[in-house]
């Protein structure tokens, strides 16, 4: 394996106008502007290899966006170095974003008011793709993602769903190596979700194309990716596959116990009471300890009479969930 | 060619909208006429201004109208370029292998402004009708750089107010107060007006280049030097360079803005 993507030391600081109040503070603010300086990311540093799906994963805020900017060369950083496919995505623009594309969720980039197909064509030209190999691509492309009904129809016209499909059809008519999708499946159903993510991973297999991909769906994780990059407050928190972390937490289960009539008062040791309400009652084992069935039937047995009980893992937003919190306790 | 893609697309999209186009070209016309009317009263009360007759500043209009609609016309991208950032579509224009200001004037054309183009020409051809001009082949030469050089000006002042709104986000309205500044002004001969302004928009903005001097040398205004009047729109057209090394190194701050 090779690495497509190598990311070293990237810091980026943004001068951002710092606003003053009270009276007159337009005035303040107009003459004597305070700036701050905000650091949206701090020694970032990771590989990617070709041909792998990572989940960029972080909270809101985080730094992810920035991260992709400066991946596809929007934004220069203040300082490190990084090499895709051979380029530094700011220096040599024009030739580095040929290999590439770029999938913005909730922005577009087809137009808004021609049929979808004249503004392929146009990225045709754009991109300088030779008429065989467009009309290969395309028939692919309309096959996979069932997009020939739509094709004739301006942007304006089209659900949100099939705007997506069209912006990944969009993005990919010059085959690129790398493809960058921030959070793809932002707002779809579930069909259509499926459909994407069934798409994105036919492409990963069949031209062996590097897709990093933002997103706050976790589903969109376990379902596509085979490793995972956590950012948090602009710095990697978490570099490796997505298994690993699962396991960290798999000790972590949450028991749903139906009971034989209702309690006042509930309590149990080693346990901790999520809900209760009527006569079921929810309780997870603490951080410190590991679930065992045999154990937890005869110490709740012996307290209550209980009807049945199921035992679920954690959910995967759960577990995100607590990483978060968990990272952001080692800050303070 | 890429750039003939571009302008179908624009073609197409403001045919989507055909009824609209039709009022915008119809009220810029309407405009027009409104302020041809207002120099003509002028000169119907006081005759000269500044020894230039009604056909003269007809002239120096229908050059002004011509190469101010030409450029917003193809160059819409430059000025509202605060939009494109807005809109994240600069972020789009940056991830395509072509050249950034190629995207850009390819990124807006306004089919509304042909009606102005035009209209301008009509206007110039009247002018240089009624004012009787002895041909020669250099003032045909002056003439056709004369529009050159205004297109060059007007469109380096858009791209100043582009490489302004890389740092404010914010369409800045002084960068439209010397726009449209220019506009009025260039309707009179500009030695009438207080010699530091007309310093100003010969040397620093030079819109006596493309207006008050060629137009001197094509009509034979004695008050000047013929040969440097009629290389003034050369001089002028450089005005664009700083204009461009401006934005360049304004392109380089550039920090876009949110998802």
């Amino acid at each position: 394996m090779t690495k497509i993507i190598e990311f070293s030391d990237i810091c980026k600081q943004f001068k951002v106008p710092e606003k003053q109040k009270g009276k007159w503070s337009f005035l303040k603010n107009f003459f004597n502007r305070k700036c701050k300086i905000i650091k949206a990311l701090n020694n970032v540093s990771f590989d990617i290899e070709e041909g792998d799906i990572v989940g960029y994963i972080g909270p809101n805020g985080a730094g992810k966006s920035t991260t992709i900017k400066i991946m596809s060369g929007i934004l220069t950083p203040t300082s490190g170095t990084c090499a895709i496919n051979g380029y530094t995505p700011w220096k040599n623009r024009k030739e580095y974003v040929k290999n590439i594309g770029v999938v913005f969720g909730q922005r577009s980039q087809l137009w808004w008011d021609v049929p979808i197909i004249d503004s392929f064509e146009l990225l045709k030209d754009i991109y300088k793709i030779p008429n065989q190999e467009y009309e290969n691509t395309l028939t692919l492309l309309k096959e996979k993602l069932h997009i020939e009904d739509l094709l004739n129809r301006p942007l304006r016209q089209l659900s949100l769903g099939q705007k997506m499909k069209c912006e990944l059809a969009g993005s990919l008519l010059h085959r690129p190596k790398i493809l960058f999708l921030d959070e793809p499946t932002i707002g779809l159903d579930a069909i259509t979700k499926l459909a994407v993510r069934d798409f994105i991973k036919y492409i990963n297999k069949e031209w062996n194309t590097t897709i990093i991909l933002t997103t706050h769906d976790m589903s969109d994780i376990e379902a596509l990716t085979n490793k995972i990059i956590l950012i948090g407050k602009g710095q990697i928190l978490y570099n490796g596959s997505f298994e690993t972390i699962k396991e960290k937490y798999s000790h972590q289960k949450i028991i749903t116990v139906e009971l034989a009539h209702e309690y006042d008062e509930m309590s149990l040791d080693g346990y901790e009471i999520i809900s209760h309400e009527k006569n079921y009652v929810t309780l997870k084992n603490l951080s410190d300890t590991t679930f065992h069935a045999k154990d937890f039937i005869n110490d709740i047995s012996k307290k209550y009479e209980i009807v049945d009980f199921s035992v679920d893992s954690l959910s995967v937003d759960e577990i995100l969930a607590r990483l978060y919190s968990e990272y952001e306790l080692q800050e303070k | 060619m890429l750039y003939n893609k571009y302008f179908k697309m624009h073609m197409k999209s403001s045919f989507e909208y055909r009824f609209n186009m039709f009022l915008i070209s119809f009220s810029q016309v309407f405009i027009c006429i409104a302020e041809i009317l207002a120099v003509w009263l002028l000169f119907q009360r006081f005759e000269t201004v500044g020894s230039w007759g009604f056909y003269e500043s007809l002239l120096m209009l229908g050059i002004i109208y011509t190469v101010y609609s030409i450029t917003e016309c193809f160059a819409r991208g430059y000025d509202e370029f605060a939009k494109l950032i807005k809109s994240g579509e600069f972020d789009r224009l940056l991830i395509r292998p072509v050249n950034i200001h190629y995207q850009i004037f390819g990124s807006r054309i306004e089919m509304s402004k042909a009606s102005r183009i035009i209209l301008g020409i009509v206007v110039s051809i009247i002018a240089l009708v009624q004012i009787g001009v002895d041909w020669t082949v250099w003032k045909v030469l002056v003439l056709i750089s004369t529009y050159l050089c205004g297109c060059l000006v007007i469109l380096g002042l858009f791209i100043i107010g582009a490489g302004i709104s890389i740092y404010t986000i914010e369409n800045l309205e002084f960068v439209n107060i010397i726009t449209n500044g220019c506009k009025e002004l260039s309707y009179y001969p500009i030695n009438i007006y207080n010699k530091w302004l007309a310093r100003f928009f010969t040397f620093i903005i030079p819109l006596a280049c493309f207006n008050y001097l060629p137009v001197s040398f094509i009509v034979g205004n004695p008050a000047t030097i013929p040969w440097l009047c009629a290389i003034s729109p050369l001089l002028g057209g450089l005005f664009i360079i700083p204009c461009l090394i401006f934005f360049n190194l304004s392109i380089k701050r550039y920090q876009s803005t949110g998802t």
